[in-house]
């Protein structure tokens, strides 16, 4: 792929180097079509006709060797909770900024329960914070919520975002992977588990070769392999050749923050990335056998597999002796009709048998039948990566980025932007102990998980960042190179960047860093609170005005930002508040049904509703996910398309995204069950009913104002529908409450529960 | 640097960012929203944010991702229907006469073609001739199968291009690049670029409209209608004939919309505090206004599909009310609606999973489909034209690819990628031409060849961009419709 922009001037010596290379790498392409075979071992790190890499590339900020910054001084020592903190405060000072006060309790709680489950916080988790008046009671309150399977199965969310998740292959028929859940269920578990964050890196990539001995590790490699996929196109060789280079850009893209795609083609028109670095990276992965289900069994399931194996063989073998030796006697013994000395037909032996033997000869053979006809235990499948051998096939460059055009060939090299060590990507020493594997796979997870590696850690604290405070410190999170983003705070970056191998890798750890911050527990808006004392003169107001004068982006972290749900959490909310959320872990994608007006325009079997309709209000992240059809909440909500890495989500606001929370049945009906628990809770104190609809959607009591207008929306509502005679059905399915005597203070509660989701504060977090 | 690289070609944003003033006057006068007594009562009341506090700036910059834009220059075309012939309809047998397929029926294909891919492996299958005759027609004289006697009598709006050509001969990567130009999933599409490029000038409708087969089924899916990397704003959306054209237009049966009103009030309300004591963050305020869009959406979509008001002779016109052309003709007028309501971008299919795609039978295939097509297609054009909106309107026709002149089966056609027609009429067009041509057979593109990729950057030309400069920066490159390529066909332009 190409780029359209005029170059600058900077660009045009790399546009200069691109068209010598074009020439000599076209008599490249002609001189080594000839010495394929040999180039095996003649092969260098550096192409000659590759533009180098100048000392100039290797000081771009994000390819600079990592080290650990010095905390910068500040004036106000008092402030910072954490290191991050001083980095922060040193660039609001600058600034001459101060950062806003510390948000209120309710709003910390709910701020932190959504961001690190999707959920909101119950009215009993509510009330015990509120009532915590220890010193630790927000460090506890995070250690809580991030114990919490919940965490998991949110920030799963993140990462099948930038892993291009899901469960079909899209294109023309858009086949189902049946197993494509596994691949999600081991996210959340990893992320449950902590599993440190290098290992989880290194078994995405090569857990097949890392953990032989456990078929079902390689579940983790569904990361590479669960991209789109056109298994019907005409030429298969087309098909490979786009499913590798969408798996070498997506590796490139989520772990290294590069954007190699446009390599494929020619060598990158801004970065240091050549085409040959990136058939050197697909070199990594490239073999046979790329779209094959294999067994992913626990070695527990292999072990019941094998032994119920041996077993059978055991039996089948006794029993076809026993059967033998039988046949055997019977043999010696002339047919009682026949005549000839000819050897009996096995047909005939039973016909020589006594009959207590001959039942035991049919018994006999009655169970080598059923031991014939037993199936093993079925072994779970997924698309996982398992190579054919321990030969790694030969890779070549594509000319232009055509299937069909081999340019020279390559061997499994780094990147050599990042790759500062020297080492060499693979050589055939690095097998894995069976030789079942090239282990090329291996040497990369090895390389991509060095402490010192100048991009993973930055790449990946710079995403946990974003998902906490909705930008990253480089907004471009997955594009590190010259086109990206410079980071706001570059050090910050790099001390988060070395933090992440000292908190041994752990994810949770860094979470629990980012949160505790005093300036992640900033206010998002003006407000007065105990510690708003007057700082250099300013009162907590004039800071206010001061920040969205000076710093309108929010990009020094002036105040916290304010951040939309996206559909998943809204629907998990909405579940989640009318005590409807059924919380069952993992397994297939479940399929809830779709409103009628999508119901007709579906081929057959597109979505097949899932028959137990409890499963219908799992979580969000257990909804199946087709690549042809997303989900319309979901979808009308910034849902990202599948079929490339996405790393950060639009949040758009469109007309659409009103009329699905107004007026889809989802809406009504988690509406209704709110009404529902709110009628049953507090019966005939209406006071008290809409404290608890306000509780369970926006996290707060009202004020009396609200109140107020509460009340008369509610009398209003009521009068309107008894006018109309309408509500009935809203009554009918009620338990515990009479529908004679209420019907119309049900659908009125009904409308304000439903305009309470509707609300901006129900889908936006403070 | 790079914004400066990326600034120079983005699209002019005049939308100014409106003041807090603004934001206070709108929510002053914004219809069901509160009410001015209120709002002053709630600026001033409890004092902890006086008016003047109100008045400072917040978090980011929001703007209407819809409102109208300027394009780069004044193109002919303001709005665009595409009639796609799902399957791929022949090109042989409807807009490309070839004698020598007459002359050589049954015959093979000679040697002096090539190699030929094909998807069924047809290659050296007998040469099937046209199945109808082709006739002059018009003051043009321009030629057009007896498939189509309806269309052949607006044969002088026509703009036949003969020469395009595709890069696959599989249905869904040809759907997708016809629609996005790019033979993978997931790249936006022609008609989302274009409600990037140019918005909307109707807030109560989307920019971007897809009015599907009701037989469904496009090979490739909803991607065909994607917005891609662009904001899913832009995406197609997709209506139906009938009372609920847009996914949960109305409410649920148990909620009238008078009771809906009074919720919305009470939204209303609620919204405004909370929008107070966040110093009139912007994207709350969008999030408000986008609320009192969808309730006038709700009127508007039905009142859009309502076509009861349409006088018997423009129901004739478009054959609504017979059995065959009942559903495309009912469609074909929406999309006339959709134009006159300043719809930008409508795109209607004609052809279920299957559509035009005849592999075993040409003449009972396409009979059917040219049925079903033929009277409101030329229906559409007249309306059009009367109605002065076909001067600036552009209408395209055309599927994703055409079909082979070797047969399969006997009587069928297999896929043709690499010669085939798209016509186009209306705004910016000259009528009665054909443009370019295929070899002897209708085989491949021969004289003056249109990639997808030169159509594409056409049909942008026609609408007033420059195809190179309609960019959107993803993934560290400036993304176009047109890849690297894509020659604007300059000699079909009025």
């Amino acid at each position: 792929m190409h780029d359209h922009r005029s170059p600058t001037q900077q660009e045009r010596s790399r546009l200069l180097r691109l068209c010598v290379l074009m020439t000599v790498g076209l008599l490249t392409v002609i001189t080594l079509q000839g010495t394929a075979q040999t180039a095996e071992t003649t092969a260098v790190p550096t192409h000659p006709a590759e533009p180098p890499i100048t000392d100039s590339d290797r000081e771009h900020w994000a390819f600079r060797p990592l080290q650990r910054p010095d905390l910068p001084q500040i004036r106000r020592k008092a402030w910072p909770r954490t290191p991050i903190d001083t980095f922060i405060l040193a660039k609001l000072e600058a600034a001459e900024l101060q950062p806003m006060p510390e948000a209120d309790r309710a709003t910390l709680l709910r701020r932190v329960t959504f961001d690190l489950t999707g959920l909101p916080p119950t009215p009993a988790e509510i009330d015990a914070f509120i009532a915590d008046t220890s010193a630790d009671a927000y460090e506890r309150l995070v250690d809580r919520v991030l114990a919490s399977p919940a965490y998991g199965e949110r920030w799963a969310q993140h990462w099948l975002d930038l892993a291009r998740f899901a469960e079909t292959d899209g294109y023309e028929h858009d086949h189902v992977r049946p197993n494509a859940w596994r691949y999600r269920d081991w996210v959340i578990q990893a992320l449950n588990n902590d599993l440190p964050y290098d290992e989880f890196v290194r078994l995405q990539l090569a857990a097949d070769e890392l953990v032989p001995d456990d078929e079902s590790a390689a579940i983790a490699t569904g990361f590479l392999l669960c991209g789109p996929d056109m298994p019907d196109i005409n030429l298969q060789d087309e098909r490979r050749h786009t499913f590798l280079n969408e798996m070498t850009s997506t590796v490139s893209s989520v772990f290294l923050g590069l954007q190699m795609g446009c390599a494929q083609c020619h060598d990158h028109k801004f970065d240091p990335v050549s085409q040959l670095d990136f058939y050197r990276l697909r070199a990594f992965f490239e073999h046979d056998n790329l779209f094959k289900e294999h067994p992913v069994p626990t070695p527990a399931q292999r072990a019941d597999r094998e032994r119920f194996e041996r077993r059978r063989a055991t039996e089948m073998k006794q029993l076809t002796q026993k059967i033998r030796q039988i046949e055997m006697l019977a043999r010696a013994v002339p047919k009682a009709s026949a005549n000839n000395k000819q050897p009996a037909e096995p047909s005939d032996i039973a016909d020589r048998l006594d009959p207590p033997q001959r039942k035991k000869y049919r018994d006999l053979q009655d169970r080598l039948a059923h031991w014939k006809k037993r199936r093993p235990p079925k072994m779970p499948m997924g698309r996982v990566m398992r190579e054919p051998g321990a030969v790694a096939p030969v890779s070549y460059l594509r000319v232009r980025g055509d299937f069909r055009r081999l340019g020279p060939q390559v061997l499994p090299e780094f990147p050599r932007i990042v790759n500062t060590s020297g080492a060499s990507g693979f050589t055939p020493n690095a097998l894995t102990s069976e030789n079942r594997s090239s282990g090329r796979r291996t040497a990369l997870a090895n390389w991509l998980t060095r402490p010192d590696h100048p991009l993973t850690t930055r790449v990946m604290v710079n995403r946990v960042w974003q998902f906490h405070f909705g930008r990253g410190l480089s907004p471009s999170s997955s594009d590190f190179g010259y086109m990206g983003d410079m980071p706001t705070h570059l050090e910050l970056l790099d001390w988060l960047a070395t933090e992440l191998p000292r908190l041994e890798w752990s994810l949770k750890r860094l979470h629990r860093l980012i949160v505790t911050s005093a300036t992640y527990r900033q206010a998002s808006r003006p407000i007065t609170t105990a510690d708003s004392a007057t700082i250099d003169g300013q009162s907590p107001h004039e800071r206010w005005q001061l920040a969205t004068q000076i710093d309108p982006e929010n990009e020094l972290l002036s105040r916290s930002p304010r951040r939309r749900l996206d559909g998943e959490a809204i629907r998990d909310a909405m579940l989640s508040a009318s005590d409807s959320l059924n919380r069952e872990a993992n397994g297939p994608g479940i399929r809830p049904p779709l409103p009628d007006e999508l119901v007709r325009t579906l081929l057959k079997n597109q979505w097949n509703v899932t028959k137990d309709t409890g499963n219908h209000s799992r979580r969000s992240i257990y909804l199946f996910v087709r690549r042809n059809l997303r989900f319309p909440l979901f979808d009308v909500f910034d849902k990202p398309d599948t079929n490339a890495s996405c790393a950060r989500r639009n949040t758009s606001t469109i007309a659409p995204q009103a009329l699905t929370l107004l007026n889809s049945r989802l809406s009504l009906s988690a509406a209704r069950n709110l009404a529902t628990i709110a009628l049953q809770s507090a019966d005939g104190d209406r006071d008290r009913q809409i404290e608890i609809c306000f509780l369970r959607t926006l996290s707060r009591r009202p004020s009396a104002d609200e109140r107020r207008l509460a009340n008369t929306f509610l009398t209003e509502d009521s009068d309107r529908l008894r006018r109309q005679s309408r509500g009935q059905q809203s009554a009918e399915s009620i338990a515990g409450v009479d529908a004679e005597t209420e019907p119309y203070e049900i659908a009125a509660l009904t409308d304000l529960c439903l305009a309470l989701f509707n609300l901006n504060e129900f889908v936006y977090v403070d | 640097m790079r914004s400066s690289v990326r600034d120079r070609f983005r699209l002019s944003e005049q939308i100014a960012r409106p003041t807090s003033t603004d934001r206070r006057r709108f929510l002053l006068h914004a219809g069901g929203g509160i009410g001015a007594l209120a709002l002053a009562t709630l600026l001033q009341g409890d004092g902890t944010l006086t008016a003047a506090q109100g008045a400072t700036r917040q978090n980011g910059s929001i703007r209407n991702p819809l409102a109208p834009r300027q394009p780069h220059f004044a193109g002919p075309a303001k709005r665009v229907i595409y009639l796609f012939m799902h399957g791929g309809p022949s090109h042989v047998d409807l807009f490309d006469p070839k004698p020598d397929l007459i002359k050589y029926a049954g015959q093979p294909l000679p040697d002096s073609f090539g190699q030929v891919m094909t998807r069924r492996k047809v290659a050296n299958n007998p040469l099937l001739p046209p199945i109808k005759p082709f006739r002059p027609r018009g003051q043009s004289g321009l030629e057009i199968s007896d498939f189509l006697p309806h269309l052949a009598k607006c044969a002088d709006d026509l703009c036949v291009i003969r020469s395009c050509h595709g890069d696959s001969v599989n249905h869904p990567q040809s759907v997708y690049q016809m629609n996005t130009g790019s033979i993978l999933m997931g790249k936006p599409s022609l008609g989302s670029w274009v409600s990037y490029g140019l918005g909307t000038e109707n807030q109560d409708m989307p920019a971007f409209v897809v009015l599907p087969d009701p037989g469904n089924g496009v090979k490739g899916g909803p991607p065909a209608w994607g917005s891609g990397f662009l904001p899913a704003t832009h995406q197609g959306t997709t209506m139906r004939a009938g009372l609920n054209p847009i996914l949960n237009l109305q409410p649920q049966p148990e909620i009238s919309l008078e009771q809906q009103r009074a919720a919305l009030d009470l939204i209303g309300k609620l919204n405004a505090r909370h929008l107070v004591e966040r110093d009139f963050d912007d994207q709350l305020q969008a999030r408000i206004d986008s609320y009192e869009l969808a309730y006038r959406m709700q009127a508007a979509g039905p009142e859009l599909v309502d076509i009861r008001g349409e006088t018997a002779d423009t129901l004739r016109l478009y054959g609504i009310g017979e059995k065959d052309t009942d559903d495309f003709g009912t469609r074909c007028l929406l999309a006339r609606r959709m134009i006159e309501r300043d719809v930008r971008f409508v795109q209607l299919y004609s052809g279920d999973t299957n559509g035009w795609d005849a592999h075993n039978d040409v003449a009972s295939n396409h009979g059917v489909h040219c049925r079903r097509t033929d009277k409101p297609v030329a229906g559409l054009l007249t309306d059009l034209k009367r109605r002065g909106l076909l001067d600036d309107t552009l209408v395209i026709w055309g599927g994703e690819f055409g079909r082979m002149p070797m047969s399969e089966q006997g009587t069928g056609r297999d896929h043709n990628p690499w010669g085939y027609t798209v016509w186009l009429a209306g705004a910016g067009v000259k009528g009665g031409i054909t443009y370019g041509s295929t070899d002897a057979v209708g085989l491949r593109a021969a004289q003056n060849p249109v990639h997808v990729h030169d159509l594409h950057a056409t049909i942008l030309r026609l609408l007033g961009f420059d195809h190179e400069l309609l960019t959107y920066y993803h993934n560290g490159r400036d993304e176009r419709l047109t890849d690297v390529a894509g020659t604007v066909i300059k000699d079909i332009l009025t």
